[in-house]
């Protein structure tokens, strides 16, 4: 009986397409040819549209909501775990490491789903000001985040390089390259997890391919970076970015309250006391 | 009704003893520069030569840097406690030579004396004290793993603020326990080096911090120094972005607190009268040179007629004149290129379209002043409208709901600052969750703290000053 082989395609706006460049590139999995999206400018483009759509949504989703639509997330990747673990296994991983890999990103996924309505109280906090005013700190999400994700082969990688951003009410796009077989299949659960269309859009390609027109694009808030560049490529982000004052963390910490002080910004009000 | 004859108040510069030349201040000494350079400082409401400071070169740059670095070896090594009550002295000092140091910056920057004297110098001694406090509680401040010193850290401040600027830049640079090279702005260098004298009072220990003068290629020179660890800018967006630019591809951190334009927004059920004083208060205050001046009025149509015609008839009340006399409200444009910058983009609005006011009052012969001045009639588009005028220039916007206030005000590149009037809580708390910016003024405008967090969304910068957020702007996790 010949086995039916998926076709893998970017996840933009809660949809499957295919790079409108109609161009891909070849991976091999277990003797066979998968064609991935090879993102292009264009591409990049209609996924900013999408994340900003997305962020509106995203953001203004409460934060008991978002919690339970990560939660939503564990539960599918839970179903779906031996699907993962054996094509991890494709890739090359031991049985052993692959069932680690998935069962860590189950257990990031439950960490950060109960973070989404406590964060706020982590990183804020009323002001002692010396004179009669209610001066209090909150955060904001950042807006519209780039995230790259790293070399390695594993979901849990995969994950920590969305889930502090998508934690605090960013919408992101993910690009992978050499992980993207993976990211690609993860677009199926995020699909069946009630995220809303646009808070997170999944793309593969050949970074090098849209470095400029990522980090010159001024709608992208922020770049974040969880792969080593060569020092020029890091250089050519972040000269592109300072023509908008764009933010871009290379290596940011996926740990604790660290991983997310990136993706906020803190808004601070004033308002008088009397009577 | 009798005729009351204006009778002023000046506040005495005997008090001062300015030197006829500064020198640089690195590693604890006043160090001719290399450069053997010096420009005239001068003050802007009379144009009198008042002395001379250095211009820095890159052996004067690689000196404070050499110092600053063998400064973090002892500072950084030091208990935490000892730190802190070397911060509390600082603040002592400078209370104790408030006065001095509020005539010298009135004198050299132009602001008015109440403003040095009530805002600028005892802000400066409470964030010292605000921050000594931190020194040895860095442990508590974040649940977030160890984190440390970034070491050398180049302070690069303006001159609308000029002793305010440095305290916000010392003060938690050294409670995190980094080291400092600062460069004042070249048109308002006087206190900075008054306060290196203090820093000499108090015993700190050599190289903590360096004050080196220069204009923007002195600047630069500190950006682009391979030692440096870290760089604070507090200045224009353009400057801002080139120094984003210069530190792309190294290791060095960086934070930017950079221009603004930002919207008050009054409602029409607002206390107009109270919106009046703040949004008086929001754009005249220090003469419109502040980067989160409420430079954008944005009224609700049905108010617009009432509360233009009541704003008018307060502006006409403030005093423009000698920034020493105690009655001063307005005082001198910080310097000649300013004012023209001023000057050219109030023609362009009145050449736009824009329906001008101005108060009628008696500018002094010599020095640098503009009248304060209001825009009605303004189109979004206007670059009055969009640009930073950092001068005593306020536009007017006009909206009809909620909705269009919020959008109007977040439709700019600058996110640093929002205002925001109404007697109305629910709206105010709408209003401000859907505002870009980093400060949100409620029924007031303009206020500081040190425990306060101050800093921008957008291209008004990244990183927070102040408060306990503040504190990460001089700290990074150590790996």
């Amino acid at each position: 009986m010949i086995e039916i082989k998926k076709t893998y395609k970017n996840y933009v706006g809660g949809k499957y397409v295919r790079s409108e460049s109609g161009k891909t590139y070849t991976k091999e999995l277990k003797n066979e040819f998968y064609e991935l999206p090879l993102t292009s400018k264009k591409d990049i483009r209609d996924a900013v549209t999408s994340s900003k759509d997305g962020f509106k949504k995203w953001s203004s989703t409460t934060p008991y909501l978002r919690m339970q639509i990560l939660y939503r997330l564990s539960e599918m990747i839970e179903g779906n775990k031996e699907s993962y673990v054996e094509l991890l296994m494709h890739h090359g991983l031991t049985k052993q490491k692959a069932n680690k890999d998935i069962d860590k990103s189950i257990q990031n996924i439950v960490w950060f789903a109960g973070l989404a309505d406590k964060w706020e109280q982590l990183a804020g906090n009323l002001n002692p000001v010396s004179e009669e005013y209610f001066n209090i700190s909150h955060q904001n999400p950042i807006g519209v985040v780039f995230s790259l994700s790293g070399s390695n082969v594993s979901l849990n990688e995969l994950l920590m390089s969305i889930l502090p951003a998508l934690t605090v009410g960013c919408s992101v796009i993910s690009y992978s390259e050499e992980n993207s077989v993976v990211a690609l299949k993860f677009a199926e659960d995020i699909n069946n997890s009630d995220f809303p269309s646009g808070s997170l859009n999944i793309l593969s390609g050949k970074f090098e391919n849209i470095l400029n027109d990522v980090s010159k694009h001024v709608e992208i808030n922020l770049v974040a970076l969880h792969k080593e560049l060569d020092n020029n490529g890091l250089k050519s982000i972040e000269e592109n970015a300072s023509e908008s004052v764009k933010r871009v963390f290379s290596q940011p910490s996926i740990e604790g309250l660290s991983s997310i002080l990136p993706y906020l910004e803190t808004k601070t009000v004033w308002h008088p006391k009397g009577t | 009704m009798v005729n009351w004859q204006y009778s002023e108040s000046i506040e005495s510069r005997e008090i001062l003893d300015i030197k006829s030349k500064y020198t640089n201040y690195i590693g604890g000494k006043f160090v001719e520069p290399n450069s053997k350079k010096y420009i005239d400082t001068i003050s802007p409401s009379t144009e009198e030569v008042l002395s001379q400071i250095a211009i820095s070169n890159q052996n004067d740059v690689n000196k404070a840097v050499k110092a600053a670095k063998s400064g973090f070896e002892i500072w950084s090594s030091l208990a935490p406690y000892e730190r802190s009550k070397y911060l509390f002295k600082l603040a002592r000092l400078i209370q104790e030579r408030s006065r001095e140091f509020a005539v010298l910056e009135s004198l050299d920057g132009g602001k008015p004396i109440k403003e040095s004297r009530d805002f600028d110098i005892p802000q400066v001694a409470a964030n010292f004290f605000y921050f000594a406090g931190w020194a040895d509680k860095i442990d508590l401040s974040w649940s977030t793993k160890g984190l440390k010193p970034h070491g050398v850290v180049g302070q690069i401040i303006p001159w609308n603020f000029p002793l305010l600027m440095l305290a916000w830049k010392v003060a938690p640079a050294l409670a995190t326990g980094n080291t400092v090279v600062l460069k004042p702005a070249e048109t308002t260098s006087l206190t900075a080096l008054l306060f290196a004298e203090i820093c000499d009072q108090a015993g700190l220990p050599n190289g903590v911090v360096n004050i080196i003068t220069g204009d923007g290629t002195t600047g630069s020179l500190i950006v682009n120094h391979q030692d440096i660890n870290k760089i604070a800018f507090t200045g224009s967006t353009q400057v801002g972005k080139l120094i984003q630019k210069s530190l792309a591809g190294r290791e060095v951190g960086l934070t930017l607190e950079l221009g603004g334009k930002a919207a008050n927004i009054v409602y029409e059920d607002a206390a107009i009268d109270q919106a009046v004083e703040g949004v008086v208060n929001g754009i005249f205050f220090n003469q419109g040179h502040v980067c989160c001046a409420g430079s954008r009025l944005l009224i609700q149509e049905s108010v617009h007629d009432q509360f233009i015609s009541k704003l008018e008839k307060r502006m006409q009340a403030l005093r423009v004149g000698n920034p020493l006399d105690k009655n001063t409200d307005i005082g001198a444009i910080n310097s000649k290129e300013q004012l023209n910058k001023i000057t050219n983009l109030v023609d362009e609005g009145v050449a736009d379209g824009g329906n001008i006011f101005q108060t009628e009052c008696e500018l002094p012969g010599n020095g640098f002043w503009f009248k304060p001045t209001l825009f009605t009639d303004v189109q979004p588009s206007y670059s009055i409208a969009r640009e930073e005028i950092f001068g005593p220039v306020l536009t007017t916007l006009t909206f009809r709901t909620p909705d269009e206030a919020v959008e109007i005000a977040n439709n700019t590149e600058y996110g640093l600052s929002a205002g925001v009037w109404t007697e109305k809580g629910s709206k105010i708390l709408w209003t401000a969750d859907r505002l870009e910016a980093g400060v949100v003024w409620a029924n007031t405008f303009n206020k500081f703290d040190p425990a306060s967090p101050f800093g921008g969304y957008k291209e008004s910068g990244f990183g927070r000053e102040g408060g306990r957020h503040g504190l990460l702007s001089y700290l990074k996790e150590s790996s």
